[in-house]
């Protein structure tokens, strides 16, 4: 409980292919072990650009909406959608606006960029350093595993298909291995094409 | 120049922040069981090389901040070839050199020719240490075992929680940051000694004394070398650092003249 | 300048009677490391790395923790290195009592029952150990018991423990007991059957765990020693890692 950033618990996950990108959550929403939604999604979209926000559930939802907003109006200045690194540096200068009394978050990015066609993944720390990472970036309180499991199954050139096999058992196996993640999943698989959302089915313990 | 006394030998304000005076005026520790350590030595280096074994350490004892005696020896031989190297507390590093001491004197009671080996030095050390920090009454030292068993070199380490590792290259307190890092530039990995010659492992020791001196400030410039071979145990001592070059001092605030 | 005026003024007023600032000594330290052990159907695996720290130093880049203690039973105790050290040798001592009192070996399960008594023992000033045990069974089946600082045990197929158990652990559910996998010769509507590994399998699966720990983890690397143990007897495999 004295950890802001691990009362309510999650976890998301985002990994490169070839020619695409997946990004993965759980649904659970907690207060410390005591599990209080099933369906608490920690992925927002904006545009081609995805994010996936863990941390304290309050702050994910004031800063979901907050970059609603700021991505509202950047379209209308400039009359086209945010691309996912310039949606990275503007998650970033946002956090560290509060530099000194942040939001304990641990934001991650992914997206297709519309102009070279290239897959775009990476992460934040709670005041808005960013890890721009080739192969996958994982955040919340089942990172250990994520990182344990991303490290052992992902391998560069994986197409959509094998991608969100990868992404899959990462995400679930890291999940039922942290008390404070789980209550199922959701996955999206994200090319030039098309944008596919798979809800998995998890252990519900 | 500091002109206030009571200001002489404490943390200097404009760089630590105001002193804790809470410090000085400290009542009487709640239990006397466990203790500090008062009088101290500071880091012992160790190689092993292609015949044996180099350790080192500085003559210094120091009282806190103070250099109180310089002609502290801290390398101890034990039978014909172990000599133990200590750091930390020097009481207990007496006491420790008290009980090596027993340990030989009755070891040689049967006088049968036969002596302890390194090993078993460091056994009976570590579980002294062990079971000393097991009665929350440790002995404050950590302390390295140099010496040949079997044509071999052997080196190991054990400190007051009873934590031992070996390793080809070893060192205690700022040894650890400053001398290993050296060291390993030359022993890297199990084998590697064998491509050092005891004339080059003793310029690389003094390379790491020089290193300790210049940076560690509870160190000396005049220290002990044992060399440990299958023909037994060397102690060479008040060697001097030389070759040293103190020019950088000159441009350093509060190090040499500078004072503003 | 007087020097009452220089005198900061906590010095003038505060008194000898103040809260004592404590200090005390911490009988416990981290060394690091990672352990991991599987079970086959007629051998078993304890693997661990080779490096030892305390804080962010490297202590050494090999320094052993898995061991033979005799009766083909191998055993690490990953966490603080003295408590390990002296739990593994007072375990083969007991071993080796255990057969100048009987005159015969001791059982793989008695050995684990041994460990718990060894560990809660020390109850109230614990061994700071996670603590892993492997060997065969009575009936030749590979074994492993896995052991919390105070002596609560279980027996299992896979365990990992130490620093980087949490980024192992997950890895082995889904490899070795096929954890969130189907059978896809049911096209995804049973769950994979539970099936033993081969040796091979297995001493691939260490390797991939510990490379992947050794990469994400400080503490880990240096170098795997994996102890292979089969009825012929123990075998030990080595096998360099990163060493940044």
């Amino acid at each position: 409980m004295s950890n802001p950033q691990e009362i309510n618990g999650g976890a998301a996950v985002a990994m490169v292919g070839k020619d695409c990108v997946a990004i993965a959550c759980d649904l659970r929403m907690g207060s410390s072990a005591l599990g209080v939604s099933n369906d608490f999604e920690k992925i927002f979209n904006y545009g081609n650009v995805y994010l996936g926000l863990t941390g304290l559930a309050t702050d994910v939802l004031t800063l979901s909406d907050v970059f609603k907003f700021k991505t509202n109006l950047y379209k209308m200045r400039e009359e086209r959608a945010i691309e996912p690194q310039t949606f990275a540096n503007l998650v970033s200068s946002t956090l560290y606006e509060k530099r000194f009394g942040p939001y304990f978050v641990g934001p991650i990015v992914a997206g297709i960029n519309s102009v070279d066609n290239k897959p775009f993944i990476c992460g934040f720390d709670l005041i808005g350093c960013i890890d721009f990472a080739k192969d996958f970036i994982v955040s919340g309180t089942a990172s250990d595993q994520l990182y344990g499991m991303c490290e052992s199954l992902w391998e560069p050139g994986l197409e959509a298909d094998d991608l969100f096999e990868t992404i899959s058992q990462a995400l679930l196996n890291g999940l039922d291995r942290d008390a404070l993640s789980g209550w199922g999943a959701v996955v999206y698989i994200i090319t030039k094409e098309k944008v596919v959302k798979r809800l998995l089915k998890t252990r519900q313990d | 120049m500091e002109q206030r006394p009571v200001n002489w030998g404490r943390p200097r304000d404009d760089i630590y922040g105001a002193y804790d005076h809470n410090i000085h005026n400290a009542a009487k520790m709640p239990t006397v069981h466990t203790q500090q350590p008062i009088v101290t030595g500071t880091s012992v280096i160790a190689v092993k090389f292609d015949k044996g074994v180099m350790m080192a350490a500085d003559n210094l004892a120091s009282y806190g901040s103070l250099a109180r005696f310089t002609d502290q020896e801290r390398l101890i031989p034990v039978g014909k070839d172990t000599v133990v190297g200590v750091s930390g507390d020097i009481s207990d590093l007496q006491y420790v050199e008290r009980l090596l001491e027993q340990l030989e004197i009755e070891e040689n009671y049967d006088n049968d020719g036969h002596e302890l080996k390194s090993s078993n030095i460091f056994e009976y050390l570590s579980r002294v240490f062990y079971q000393r920090r097991s009665k929350m009454d440790p002995l404050w030292n950590a302390v390295i075992v140099a010496g040949v068993e079997d044509g071999k070199p052997f080196l190991s380490y054990v400190d007051l929680l009873g934590v031992t590792y070996s390793s080809p290259t070893l060192a205690t307190g700022f040894g650890a940051y400053l001398a290993v890092p050296l060291l390993r530039q030359v022993v890297d990995k199990e084998g590697d000694e064998d491509n050092l010659t005891e004339e080059d492992a003793r310029k690389l020791i003094d390379k790491c004394m020089k290193v300790l001196f210049y940076r560690d400030a509870r160190s000396i410039d005049k220290y002990s070398v044992a060399t440990i071979t299958s023909e037994g145990a060397k102690l060479e001592k008040n060697v001097k650092c030389v070759e040293m070059n103190w020019r950088f001092a000159e441009d350093i605030k509060g190090y040499g003249r500078t004072v503003a | 300048m007087s020097l009452q005026e220089a005198l900061p003024d906590s010095a003038l007023h505060s008194t000898a009677s103040s809260v004592p600032i404590e200090h005390r000594f911490n009988p416990y330290s981290d060394n690091g490391g990672t352990i991991l052990g599987i079970a086959g159907k007629d051998f078993a695996v304890l693997a661990g790395d080779t490096r030892n720290t305390t804080g962010y130093s490297i202590n050494s880049r090999y320094e052993p923790k898995v061991f033979h203690v005799g009766d083909n039973v191998v055993v690490s105790a990953n966490g603080f290195a003295a408590d390990g050290n002296v739990l593994v040798k007072r375990l083969g001592q007991q071993i080796q009592w255990y057969h100048y009192n009987h005159n015969k070996e001791l059982k793989l399960s008695s050995c684990a029952r041994l460990v718990q008594h060894m560990l809660y023992g020390k109850r109230f000033f614990p061994y700071y150990v996670h603590t892993i045990l492997a060997g065969l069974d009575e009936d030749g089946k590979g074994a492993i018991y896995s052991f919390d600082p105070v002596g609560s045990y279980e027996r299992e197929q896979c365990r990992a423990g130490g620093a980087a158990a949490s980024l192992i652990m997950p890895f082995l559910d889904n490899q070795v007991n096929f954890k969130n996998q189907m059978d896809p010769a049911t096209n995804g509507t049973e769950p994979h059957p539970i099936t033993y590994l081969s040796l091979e399998e297995v001493l691939q699966l260490v390797k991939d765990a510990f490379s992947s720990a050794t990469e994400r983890h400080i503490q880990v690397g240096d170098g795997l020693e994996i102890l292979i143990v089969t009825k012929d007897g123990v075998r030990t495999e080595y096998s360099p890692l990163k060493r940044d």
